[in-house]
């Protein structure tokens, strides 16, 4: 399988780090021949060029709609809608539609993320909540490029919710 | 009576922003403003920062062309320094800078501007956005995107896969260049001048029939602000400022940049937070100029390589004499400049000096105060720093390229009301014309929040006692 992962976010902004976080953990640790990941700071429009011949793409983010350390899988359909009011970078699904116009077609995507508890100044650095969603990320990412289940369309899983990943950091924390 | 018509936020440009119409009793046009309506403060925030941090703090300004401000950073900091930087060292720099300007003057005029010069100002609204330059110019959008790989590719290719490259250094560059990375980046420029010649030859096509816009879009009687050789050629990384009058009389020349407040003032008005810096000998608000892509081609002599003197020329030809004075042809000088970038970076990485290892000097600082000054695409920036003994910030003015317009942006908006708007009928053509102009500068506002496209956008008209009389949304 030929795959793409892009961790993204600002990585001086808290836990709007992750993506960028887990993306450079994936690649120290190794993955399969044919993964390739990157690292943005946000999603620009020459990505579309990297997309258009993967089999599976995984976009890693933060998110900010969701409880902290609450981390959801998703699959990502193109979406001409899913406009971004910025004009340097682009929502996935608006990435991805780009890609289905130019190219006729988009890869199976998924996106990853996981609610932060601070945005604020930190560069790479998470907060405790944050780092144990790091590790669900993670074992999701390993899940599906080695080829395990997947969300199906317009589902959104709800890998860990917000009382497990407090009682994980609370037992990671304790002395 | 009079009425006010607000445009909000300006669309498909970097930041936020509002423009202000102020209309007469019939109608017409009395008043135009651009408003940049967000504070940074960065000014502020980095004092009693170590001075060395400056290049990592300044990039966050920006971030689409962080890399314009780690350069002119760290040449404030190499004159900190008081040191001249390796020969190889300055290539490299030369290099990304010009890999920035690839990919941001790519996204400018492809993703931008290309859904207004491509489908009609007065097109459909909703078609009229990248999407539908897609579906009508596949093979022009893929081209767009793959200029701008190739410039991303070759800031990767030297910066690293960091989101933010500590490659560019005080006093250099941190690593030199490999054999394996200069073919990586060699392999890929034949491919960008092919396309950047494609794109320059059909926009000439399109020229002739923008006429009316070329006529009205910002022709304006301003002086041009650039860096340019010691010879007077195109110079987008050192040099010294050349600053042009309208009839094309060079009024400053060979101004070493450090001396730059000597020419350069900066006023300030309530109803922006963008600074409004001006020509110092000729005062406050006469001393307009513009810089960027237009200035730097118009304070030219040549560029200096084979194609895009080809295009310098026939840029000169769009006006009968002097220097071109519409901002419409901003856009045709990106394209010139896209041409010159891809060239001149293939020059560059074919030195055999480029691969030498001295690539960095290594100091304490020197001085108190540092200058650095480079072009970035959008024109002049200028980082200027005081340090305590401690090598501390204590003082810091930038110059963002993109102020340096602000004068003759709201002059620009004034032109195209004055010829577009019929305040007593507004036409969502008239508000897009009034927004393109402004695109024509291509004005980058801030790096945190950044205004794109079918943005929900209300226009009103109100009467002298606040009541709306007429409105018109879109999104």
């Amino acid at each position: 399988m030929k795959a793409l992962i892009i961790g993204y976010g600002s990585p001086i902004r808290g836990d709007d780090a992750i993506g960028p976080l887990v993306a450079d953990r994936l690649e120290r640790e190794g993955v399969p021949a044919g993964i390739t990941v990157i690292s943005r700071h946000i999603l620009t429009a020459e990505l579309v060029a990297d997309l258009a011949d993967q089999d599976r793409v995984i976009f890693l983010d933060a998110a900010i709609d969701a409880e902290p350390g609450e981390v959801r899988c998703q699959r990502l359909a193109p979406d001409a809608h899913a406009v971004s009011t910025m004009a340097h970078f682009l929502d996935p699904r608006e990435l991805l539609a780009w890609c289905e116009t130019l190219y006729g077609q988009a890869p199976e995507s998924y996106l990853i993320s996981a609610g932060g508890a601070s945005f604020d100044y930190a560069s790479y650095c998470l907060t405790p909540i944050a780092e144990v969603a790091v590790e669900i990320m993670l074992a999701r990412v390993r899940q599906l490029i080695d080829g395990g289940t997947a969300p199906t369309p317009g589902s959104n899983e709800h890998l860990l919710d917000l009382d497990q990943t407090v009682m994980r950091t609370a037992r990671l924390t304790s002395p | 009576m009079s009425r006010t018509v607000t445009i909000e936020p300006v669309t498909r440009i970097e930041g936020h922003a509002r423009i202000t119409l102020q209309l007469g009793g019939g109608g017409e046009v009395e008043d135009a403003r651009f408003h940049l309506t967000q504070f940074r403060g960065f000014e502020k925030f980095c004092e009693g920062r170590p001075y060395r941090e400056m290049p990592a703090l300044t990039a966050r300004t920006c971030g689409i062309c962080p890399v314009s401000h780690i350069i002119a950073s760290n040449k404030a900091c190499d004159h900190l320094l008081s040191v001249s930087i390796p020969p190889t060292g300055e290539k490299l720099r030369r290099i990304m800078n010009l890999a920035q300007m690839v990919q941001s003057h790519a996204l400018s005029f492809f993703h931008l501007s290309s859904p207004d010069l491509l489908l009609g100002w007065d097109s459909d609204p909703v078609s009229r956005n990248i999407f539908g330059v897609m579906r009508q110019y596949p093979d022009l959008a893929k081209d767009g995107i793959r200029l701008r790989q190739i410039g991303q590719s070759i800031i990767e290719t030297l910066g690293g896969k960091k989101i933010h490259p500590t490659w560019v250094v005080p006093g250099g560059v941190a690593d030199p260049l490999t054999p394996e990375k200069r073919e990586a980046m060699l392999r890929q420029l034949p491919e960008g001048l092919e396309i950047a010649r494609r794109t320059y030859d059909f926009f000439k096509t399109l020229v002739p029939k923008f006429k009316d816009e070329a006529s009205h879009f910002g022709t304006l009687p301003t002086m041009f602000l650039s860096l340019v050789t010691p010879q007077g050629n195109l110079e987008h990384y050192d040099g010294l400022l050349r600053i042009k009058d309208a009839q094309g009389r060079i009024v400053e020349d060979m101004v070493p940049p450090e001396d730059y407040e000597r020419i350069i003032g900066e006023a300030v008005e309530d109803f922006s937070y963008m600074k409004f810096p001006y020509y110092k000998p000729q005062g406050y608000p006469k001393g307009i100029y513009r810089v960027g892509p237009l200035a730097r081609l118009n304070n030219a002599q040549s560029c200096g390589t084979p194609y895009a003197d080809v295009a310098l020329a026939e840029f000169h030809m769009l006006q009968e004499s002097g220097p071109i004075a519409s901002s419409f042809h901003y856009h045709y000088a990106r394209l010139v400049e896209i041409i010159y970038a891809l060239e001149m970076m293939e020059r560059l990485l074919k030195d055999p000096a480029i691969l030498d290892h001295r690539v960095r000097a290594r100091a304490r600082s020197n001085r108190d105060e540092g200058i650095g000054v480079s072009e970035a695409p959008r024109g002049t920036l200028i980082h200027h720093y005081r340090i305590d003994d401690d090598g501390l910030i204590t003082w810091v003015n930038l110059v963002i390229a993109t102020g340096h317009n602000n004068l003759a942006m709201n002059q620009a908006i004034r032109q195209v009301a004055d010829a577009y708007v019929d305040g007593n009928q507004l036409q969502e053509g008239m508000l897009n014309r009034v927004e393109a102009v402004i695109r024509c500068f291509d004005p980058c506002l801030s790096c945190a929040s950044h205004a794109f496209g079918q943005m929900p956008l209300r226009i009103e008209l109100k009467d002298a006692a606040g009541q709306v009389v007429d409105t018109l949304s879109r999104g």
